[in-house]
């Protein structure tokens, strides 16, 4: 190797790369991207447990509780502490009967109820009916006073335990699905800067058919590759119809996005600028299924939330049309957004 | 009644606060060349996208083959063929694949990609990718490539610009083979020899107006001077220049005596370019 000329190649090539404005710009913009997607991100971890209780009369040991990290609200009816629960806002919510301490009192065993959310981890079940108890034991003195009953509100994603790799498939589905991005947008923007779609455009082929070729090319490409991995993978052993059409979906949403790239890109370099931001975002909610808990309800303004949400209980927990179809429904909606945004404004360039 | 292949009725198009296409109104016979001249700038190209289809007028109307441009645009696109200035191929493609995708596209069925690619000379190239070919050969590619669909009016925008002698004779004598077939060809060039070559008439653009429209003859005999151009010996036996302006009444005795009373050693003929023309109307060159 002769590093002198590789030495003088490199200062040829970043000579180049500072007198293109534009990717110049992209490259800083990126930066304070990614500080920004940084800051957004919670920046402490919140270990205080919510939960949700009903009780007629309080008994005073429950009012320490705070400072065990449980973060504690009074409910005032049974059935807004299950609805609460149903909607998330706490993940358990304990329900004490008018008699609770009457019956300690008198020898005998209180009913109470447990209500905890569908994906709240195993350990947290066990934990609260000990707390339970031992509360009632603090309160009486004696041991295994109260009979509880717990209820998972939802469907119990936390059945079947999920080995890793099952974990990982949400999110090597939609990478799959979302890496198309990058070869759609290149092909795209190529055939707009090198005015192919110029000669294309004075023969018969309209602007419409260009698009629909395009989006066939698209969806067609990212489509059948998620479907061969979640085949392969065992993705596809329960409710393969659901499947197909969440990744259907998803395979139109990369197209939208790709249309919507290629439209500011000029180049790959430019392509890949842009996509990369773009496909860390849509990652994101993907996380959330490899490590519970680790991200919050933010993540649904994430269009590939409910692409992740759908494949994890289809393939992971063998949900069906019920279960996932207000997730198939926003999915499809950003994707409508998405491709009608990414048609108008490359048309825009088109033309 | 003459068949206009094309009309431009009252054409005009306009960027925010430029006009660059303003109310020019022409027709092209079926069959016959007409060159389109202008400097940069003077809407050529912006005439040309209306006339094809790439851009809607912002007033008046194209009407190609019969028929109103806006309202038919794929028919209209179906049978005419359109040479872009820029190259637009497809390099990663053999020329054989270009020309096969766009007759493709034309619905052109049975097709013979060597039969467009030998009438360009590419014959022998035809597997090859296109990103291997010289400038020369791609221009030549793209001439080929708007044949494909055998158009009723063909659009050449610049079709010899920065070629070599050669290449520029084979796109020239394809162009008049295609005037033989019957075809109308709008030819767009900066070559002024070429548009006084190839062309019936020829139009001058300048912003975005029309100033001229005539036949080469014609409008070199309104606005152009022709002269004999004579070189005669005296009596020391040095040359000097005489110069007698043609179709003038003075003419036919300003030769005689010339003839008469000089020693005459060399004639020439002169007579303006399509250029000078250009210069004489507008005041400005067609390069600037």
């Amino acid at each position: 190797m002769n590093w002198r000329i590789i030495g003088t190649l490199v200062s040829k090539d970043l000579s180049l790369f500072f007198r293109k404005k534009g990717i110049l710009a992209i490259t800083i913009l990126g930066l304070v991207f990614y500080l920004i997607i940084y800051f957004v991100m919670p920046g402490t971890v919140s270990e205080n447990l919510k939960i949700g209780i009903h009780a007629p009369e309080l008994p005073p040991v429950f009012q320490h509780l705070p400072e065990e990290g449980l973060e504690i609200s009074i409910v005032d009816s049974e059935e807004i502490l299950r609805q609460s629960v149903s909607d998330g806002t706490y993940i358990v919510g304990i329900s004490l009967p008018p008699d609770f301490i009457e019956k300690l009192n008198t020898g005998q065993k209180p009913d109470v109820n447990l209500y905890f959310t569908a994906d709240a981890p195993e350990e947290i079940r066990v934990a609260m009916d000990s707390l339970v108890n031992e509360f009632a034991s603090t309160l009486t003195g004696q041991v295994m006073t109260v009979e509880v009953s717990q209820e998972i509100l939802g469907q119990d994603l936390l059945g079947t335990p999920i080995p890793p790799r099952d974990r990982l498939r949400p999110l090597l589905a939609i990478f799959i699905i979302f890496m198309e991005i990058l070869g759609l947008a290149n092909l795209i923007s190529e055939e707009v800067e090198r005015r192919t779609a110029q000669a294309l455009l004075v023969t018969p082929a309209t602007v419409i058919d260009l698009f629909t070729a395009k989006g066939i090319a698209g969806i067609g490409l990212a489509f059948v590759q998620a479907v061969l991995f979640m085949a392969i993978v065992g993705g596809m052993n329960v409710n393969p119809m659901i499947i197909l059409v969440v990744l259907f979906i998803g395979a139109a949403l990369a197209t939208g996005l790709a249309f919507l790239i290629s439209a500011f890109a000029k180049d790959f370099m430019s392509v890949l600028a842009w996509s990369i931001p773009v496909l860390v975002i849509l990652i994101v909610p993907s996380l959330g299924v490899m490590i519970p808990g680790a991200i919050t309800g933010w993540v649904k303004v994430i269009p590939s939330y409910y692409l992740v949400d759908a494949v994890h209980r289809v393939a992971n927990y063998g949900s069906g049309w019920g279960d996932v179809w207000t997730s198939l429904l926003i999915l499809f909606g950003y994707t409508i957004v998405i491709i009608g945004f990414g048609i108008l404004v490359l048309r825009r360039k088109l033309q | 009644m003459t068949d206009y292949a094309i009309i431009a009725e009252d054409l005009t198009y306009y960027y925010d606060d430029l006009t660059a296409v303003n109310h020019i109104n022409f027709q092209v016979a079926e069959g016959e060349i007409l060159g389109f001249l202008g400097p940069n700038g003077a809407g050529k190209t912006t005439t040309v996208k209306m006339l094809t289809g790439q851009m809607k007028p912002r007033g008046g109307r194209a009407v190609l083959l019969g028929m109103d441009v806006a309202k038919n645009i794929e028919k209209v696109q179906g049978n005419i063929g359109v040479c872009f200035e820029t190259t637009n191929l497809y390099e990663q493609m053999t020329a054989i694949e270009n020309l096969n995708l766009f007759a493709r596209l034309f619905g052109v069925k049975p097709f013979y990609a060597i039969e467009y690619l030998s009438r360009v000379g590419l014959e022998g190239r035809g597997k090859d990718k296109v990103e291997t070919y010289s400038k020369g050969m791609k221009q030549r590619l793209m001439v080929a490539r708007s044949l494909v669909n055998r158009p009723q009016i063909l659009f050449l925008d610049e079709p010899t610009a920065g070629l070599d002698p050669a290449s520029s004779e084979a796109i020239r004598e394809v162009i008049l083979r295609e005037k033989e077939r019957g075809a109308t060809v709008f030819l767009t060039t900066h070559d002024m020899m070429e548009a006084d070559k190839l062309s019936d008439r020829v139009v001058f653009m300048n912003q975005g107006n029309i100033v001229a429209l005539d036949t080469p003859l014609n409008l070199k005999r309104q606005y152009g001077r022709r002269a004999l151009k004579v070189k005669v010996a005296t009596g020391s036996g040095a040359l000097e220049d005489r110069e007698i302006v043609l179709d003038t009444p003075e003419t036919p005795s300003n030769i005689q005596e010339l003839f008469m009373h000089e020693q005459v050693v060399t004639v020439h003929s002169e007579e303006a370019t399509l250029e000078d023309i250009f210069i004489n109307i507008t005041g400005r060159g067609l390069t600037e």
